[in-house]
């Protein structure tokens, strides 16, 4: 994923260090604040050890080897921030000494490597990580799963820079037709091959590696462990038992972003395989001759809805009605979610209750 | 010029005597510890990394070698190539034309030529790259499928279309060939002629913060100490190896083993050499050497590379 000079913009190259430079000084802020005059010999081991796991070949079944870039795997052994930076210094040696890695694009590959991989990895390991002991299976495998997703965001943000430049960088040719300066395949073309590549092969080795590494420490080097998780606890025995309370706040965040997003449904014109108006199905596109009679007798079949076609009645407001749509739609899922949630509880707590009295 | 530059000139291509010994600097290229550079070639993961480790110190002899001879790049302050290869680095980023970039290719083999490198590496390091990454990712984009243009290579017909190569997908991907091979000659001719701890100090007094120069030269220096590690475990193994260990899962524990290992090595040098350094007084503050004053070659190269940059976008505006 080491992006070469010439396959990006100098425009995209600026954009990318501005988006990484944010990222290297809170990181370079944020290690210091911890380990104070440790900082250099720290982080000048955690470079060495970074560039020396991107060299580590890890045996894949077709009889040959691929190498894993451990970011997601110092995120979890030093911390997201420390990361930051480690791999950063891995990848300036990487592009000054042995050429690997262009120098203009230097900020984007830190931003995709050193940035986006470790964060959204080691977010991932958290999530599936939490509440579980430091020695518990379940977090080396949280630990790989993290891995798997933060390479494959790290690719999907290369796909995109590489998908971006045929469409804003080309000049137009003598025959009129566009000419691409810099890499040549358009996102619908770059996305599948970056993602096919990282979700077949290095996201697994990656999984591999970085799950292999945890469950080593958690054999043989526990203290290790306890860098970035100094109040974890050590065995399952030792775990509070913890009431798993919904996080109604980030819930209802995420509900609300994608509340505001709604307009874009707007934007979409038309229906999918004429799910509507069966007059407007491409008959020609996939091959038939009719409107196929089931089709034509029920697309119309039930029209007693309260809402229909996501507005009050046809056109007559269409961006109020599909707004109110919206809201009433989220408020009755959220009203059966609830109400399910109640019932399972309350059914699990008869259980719980009776069990005892039985004995 | 003097004498030992005019001979440095004139064996460039022929055999130069190495410091390092001949097995270590054979001309195969490694350069890939990430695996997108290089050939795939099977064998087990045990002498895969052995062979890798070895190229890193292979490589890193090679460069200290030509650091050290004699050559015009070799006599420019580090500062002064920093500045002006990154300045035609972002020019040749912004070349529209291909006859440009190839004039400016030409012009770096010469450079390199004229700094004692040898250019059977110079083209190697450059062109067994190339085919390999970027013509087999840019080759398909020469296709009507992917640069859809005037088709001047019919290939036949796919699903009732025609296909083939369209002339703006041939001009596109010979850019973005000619462009990479270009930048990555660049670099190398920063990289091939300078001593790691020179670029470092024209880093620093360039735009790098003094911590950070700190941090990427002890990177640097323990790279080479925690590899001898990784040999040694590794050797250890493949010496208790017999026959072919090629059992994937066993071998996938010991890689991840042999890295846990390693970041139990690494952390605990890492606290050992902050302690030396705060016997020795380190009281985190980095001080580093003062660089030397510019010289008037450093000048003369300078407006160089200013006369060829503008002399590129000039001939770029017109031939575009």
């Amino acid at each position: 994923m080491h992006i070469p000079d010439g396959y990006l913009s100098p425009q995209t190259c600026a954009v990318m260090y501005g988006a990484a430079a944010p990222f290297w000084m809170t990181a370079a802020r944020r290690v210091r604040t911890i380990v104070k005059t440790r900082f250099v010999p720290l982080l000048g081991l955690g470079a060495a050890y970074c560039f020396l796991v991107m060299m580590f070949n890890v045996p894949i079944p077709d009889g040959t080897t691929a190498h894993a870039l451990g970011g997601v795997l110092v995120a979890v052994l030093l911390g997201p921030w420390a990361a930051v930076m480690a791999v950063t210094v891995a990848l300036a040696i990487q592009a000054l000494f042995f050429g690997d890695g262009g120098v203009l694009v230097f900020g984007a590959n830190c931003f995709n490597m050193a940035v986006v991989m470790p964060f959204v990895g080691y977010g991932t390991y958290r999530l599936l990580a939490r509440h579980q002991a430091l020695t518990s299976r379940r977090r080396a495998l949280a630990a790989g799963i993290g891995a798997y997703v933060g390479i494959n965001a790290a690719a999907l943000c290369a796909a995109i820079e590489f998908g971006l430049q045929p469409e804003l960088f080309y000049k137009t040719s003598a025959a009129g037709a566009h000419v691409p300066l810099y890499s040549p395949f358009h996102l619908s073309q770059s996305i599948p091959a970056m993602l096919g590549a990282h979700l077949l092969v290095a996201g697994v080795v990656e999984l591999a590696l970085t799950a292999g590494v945890i469950a080593y420490l958690q054999r043989a080097n526990v203290p290790l462990l306890r860098i970035n998780h100094p109040a974890v606890p050590e065995a399952d025995a030792q775990l509070t038992p913890v009431e798993p309370s919904p996080r109604v706040c980030g819930l209802l965040l995420g509900l609300a972003a994608m509340l505001a997003l709604v307009p874009l449904g707007l934007v979409a014109t038309g229906g999918a395989f004429g799910e509507n108006t069966p007059a407007q199905l491409d008959l020609r596109k996939y091959g038939l001759h009719a409107v196929p009679a089931g089709l034509e007798h029920y697309s119309d079949f039930w029209s007693h809805s309260l809402l229909p076609g996501y507005d009050f009645k046809q056109g007559s407001h269409p961006s109020i009605g599909y707004y109110t749509s919206a809201l009433v739609g989220t408020l009755l899922i959220l009203a059966v979610g609830f109400g399910t949630f109640r019932f399972v509880a309350r059914v699990r707590q008869r259980r719980t209750v009776q069990i005892p009295a039985r004995r | 010029m003097t004498a030992d530059h005019v001979t440095a000139a004139a064996g460039a291509d022929t055999a130069i005597p190495h410091l390092a010994p001949d097995w270590l600097v054979r001309t195969e290229v490694g350069l890939c510890p990430c695996g997108c550079i290089g050939r795939r070639r099977k064998g087990t993961a045990v002498a895969k990394t052995l062979q890798g480790g070895a190229d890193l110190v292979r490589h890193a002899v090679f460069s200290d070698d030509a650091a050290s001879r004699a050559g015009l790049l070799q006599r420019i302050d580090a500062r002064v190539k920093v500045v002006s290869l990154l300045g035609l680095l972002v020019v040749a980023a912004f070349v529209r034309t291909l006859p440009v970039l190839a004039g400016m290719y030409v012009a770096a083999v010469l450079v390199a030529m004229a700094s004692g490198l040898s250019v059977r590496f110079f083209l190697a390091r450059v062109w067994l790259f190339v085919p390999v990454f970027t013509g087999i990712v840019v080759l398909p984009a020469t296709l009507n499928l992917v640069t859809p243009g005037r088709i001047v290579v019919p290939l036949g017909t796919w699903f009732g279309g025609q296909v083939g190569l369209t002339s703006e997908g041939l001009e596109s991907a010979g850019l973005i060939v000619m462009r990479v091979a270009l930048s990555i000659s660049l670099v190398v001719l920063l990289t091939a002629t300078t001593p790691w701890s020179r670029i470092l100090a024209a880093l620093r007094s360039l735009f790098l913060p003094a911590t950070v120069v700190l941090v990427l030269s002890m990177a640097y220096r323990y790279l080479f100490h925690l590899l001898t590690s990784v040999t040694d475990m590794y050797t250890a193994r493949r010496a208790r190896t017999v026959g072919a260990d090629s059992e994937v899962r066993s071998s996938r524990r010991f890689v991840a083993a042999s890295a846990g290992a390693l970041f139990g090595k690494s952390h605990a040098l890492s606290e050992e050499v902050y302690l030396a350094m705060v016997a020795r007084g380190y009281r985190g503050d980095a001080r580093l050497m003062q660089p030397a004053r510019l010289r008037i070659t450093d000048v003369l190269w300078c407006v160089a590379c200013l006369a060829v940059a503008l002399l590129v976008v000039w001939s770029d505006g017109v031939v575009g």
